[in-house]
């Protein structure tokens, strides 16, 4: 019995379990790239003016190195194709994976099912920040981009920081704290928002039409802008999906495994921000993706965060670019908010999905 | 594979040595333990007795550094916790706190193999060693049937084992068991501490455990401190430390304590009525 004999060789027992998230995150994920493709495709064949299918896979497979398609299409074609419909698609699915990916994340950090991506403060601070640039449209050619992004940007960030300044408690960052001084200081934000709309007189449509988020304005300068703080911020959060399992047990239990939680904490907060804040700050404040697509991933595909965070960056960029498509189209030539047509597509399928698999998924 | 079992094997000689030196704690203003110096040796059983807000769980948070100490050190083979990176200390300590809670939709293998956190990098992922790890740990404390169930359904007990065998998977040098037979019925108490037991004689892993029951507390561990109000009232073998004098003076019960029918240790057996004031 005692250690300092030599024991005999054991005989390994092979483990008969196998881990839910590799059986199916390799499968999932090339599957929901094959639909992202398909969809993204499809919106952008189908608009106002009638494309056919194959042009449109053309005039894209033309752009591309050492392929030989001579154009047989008229230049308005390409035009569209490229100049309007392509950067509006990619957009959309860059801001569904951002909104979509930080709500994953600030449920997971926060533990907390109803935590979204404007829970803490950046929706209210980004409207603060776009209504002040309605308000006061100066042109400011530094920047390089529009004066209401830049100032909406600004306007998420900055009140994440005080909402974080605010709540932290000497080296440490109670949870329920950041919560509620991002509850609170959205509040406040948000009533001042309320004010400045109602006072705002002309500027009032462009200002309502833009908290509810549209993508009618996109740009592949917007496309550059933005693709840089989602491609980081995917990365990072998805490199930190282990210890956030890990977190999921209470913060004591995670320290004592080993997790430098505060830095984990700190780091998650800052790359779910800054990519909420550079989505919205160009599209305004879409909201529903961030907190339901989380869900549908988790009743689908189970808590495990190393396969919840990236089903959630391809979910959130198919259901975007599905539901700006049914924006743009449903009442063409009429355009609706991103917003309205988020929470009428997504509440039904989340409501069924609900009911359908009844047992206890949340947390 | 017999390669990795000596190293496994070598790593299990390798015991460490815990002290507390002049150790003060408080939650904010409140100081609960109060200049605590003591040792663990190496490869030993220590039990933390004393009655309910006496101090006991809080040393287990110092110990893992959940907790910073108002004043004092904790250090382990001579070097101060504070100086130890939290994923090195996650090697070296491991802690089964008193009423885990556990999210409740993972599966109990995840949960254990969560143990291998402090050994895997940020870009690593968990590879067949480590889940023969855990596999193995679940069979020692008897989860290997549950592996697959998520946690949520599992009863106080279960839990218990499986948060035992997290902590057996995470490899430490020592294990700080917080109160961890408090959920479990009389059978599953003397499986766990046999358990636990087991571990300090064979895997020469030296143990830190607080418990409320005395008499456990007597045939289980090597040596015990009696804790009251935060400072040492006693220390030593059960037999020094669980004496009518001691008992009386710290929990206000009096002439309670009687030997052991069979091995004679101290056993504290309660009588109705019989209780007074702590005040001698």
């Amino acid at each position: 019995m005692s250690s300092n004999q030599v024991k005999p060789p054991r005989i390994e027992p092979a483990v008969p379990v196998r881990l839910p998230h590799r059986r199916r995150r390799a499968f999932g994920i090339l599957g929901l790239l094959l639909v992202l493709g398909v969809v993204g495709a499809f919106a952008t064949a189908v608009g106002s003016v009638q494309i056919p299918f194959l042009t449109i896979l053309q005039v894209m497979f033309s752009k591309l190195p050492l392929v030989g398609i001579t154009p047989n299409w008229p230049e308005t074609t390409e035009t569209i194709v490229l100049a309007i419909r392509l950067p509006r698609v990619i957009l959309a699915g860059l801001v569904g994976a951002a909104l979509s990916l930080a709500g994953a994340t600030y449920q997971g950090l926060f533990r907390n099912p109803l935590a979204d991506p404007y829970l803490i403060g950046v929706a209210q601070g980004a409207a603060l920040g776009a209504v002040t640039g309605f308000l006061f449209p100066f042109d400011w050619p530094g920047i390089g981009v529009g004066i209401i992004p830049f100032l909406a940007f600004i306007g998420a960030v900055l009140s994440v920081a005080i909402v974080y300044l605010l709540a932290r408690v000497g080296k440490t960052l109670p949870v329920t704290t950041l919560i509620l001084a991002g509850v609170a200081l959205g509040a406040l934000f948000g009533s001042i928002v309320s004010f400045l709309v109602i006072t705002s007189g002309q500027a009032m449509q462009g200002i309502i039409f833009w908290l509810m988020g549209s993508f009618s304005l996109s740009k592949w300068s917007e496309v550059q802008v933005i693709l840089p703080y989602v491609a980081v911020g995917v990365v990072v959060i998805l490199l930190y999906s282990r210890p956030l399992n890990v977190m999921q047990l209470d913060e004591e239990q995670a320290q004592q495994l080993g997790i430098n939680v505060e830095r984990v904490k700190l780091i998650l907060l800052i790359a779910a921000t800054l990519i909420t804040a550079a989505a919205v700050s160009f599209v305004g404040t879409i909201g529903f993706v961030g907190i339901i697509i989380p869900h549908v991933v988790r009743l689908i595909w189970g808590p495990d965060n190393r396969i919840l965070l990236p089903m959630s960056v391809l979910t959130g960029a198919i259901f975007m670019v599905s539901a700006d498509l049914v924006a743009r189209t449903l009442l063409s030539p009429m355009e609706l908010p991103v917003g309205i047509v988020t929470a009428v597509c997504g509440a039904p399928f989340f409501l069924y999905l609900l009911r359908r698999k009844k047992r206890a998924v949340f947390f | 594979m017999s390669v990795t079992n000596r190293k496994d094997n070598e790593r299990d000689l390798l015991v460490i040595k815990l002290e507390a030196e002049k150790l003060s704690l408080a939650y904010n203003h409140s100081v609960v333990v109060k200049e605590l110096t003591f040792q663990v040796a190496p490869g030993e059983m220590l039990g933390l007795i004393g009655p309910n807000g006496s101090g006991k769980s809080t040393v287990i948070k110092a110990f893992s550094h959940v907790i910073l100490p108002r004043s004092g050190k904790i250090l382990i083979d001579g070097k101060d916790i504070a100086r130890i990176p939290r994923p090195e200390l996650a090697r070296l300590i491991g802690v089964v706190p008193q009423m885990p809670l556990l999210p409740s939709t993972f599966t109990a293998f995840e949960i254990v193999l969560m143990g291998r956190t402090p050994h895997l990098g940020l870009f690593q992922t968990e590879g067949t060693r480590d889940m023969e790890i855990s596999w193995q740990a679940m069979g020692r404390t008897n989860t290997q049937s549950l592996a697959e169930r998520k946690v949520g359904e599992l009863s106080g007990g279960e839990i218990q084992r499986l948060v035992i065998a997290r902590v057996l998977t995470q490899q430490p040098k020592a294990i700080l068991l917080d109160e961890p037979t408090s959920n479990l019925d009389i059978n599953h108490q003397v499986e766990i501490l046999d358990l636990i037991k087991s571990l300090c004689r064979e895997d020469n892993q030296t143990v830190v455990i607080t418990l409320h029951d005395l008499n456990l507390a007597a045939q289980y561990c090597d040596r015990l401190l009696l804790l009251k109000n935060g400072q040492l009232h006693a220390q030593g073998t059960p037999a020094e430390v669980i004496n009518a004098k001691n008992i009386e003076e710290v929990y206000g019960a009096e002439g309670c304590v009687y030997a052991h029918p069979v091995n004679g240790l101290p056993t504290v057996l309660l009588q109705a009525g019989n209780r007074r004031n702590g005040k001698k």
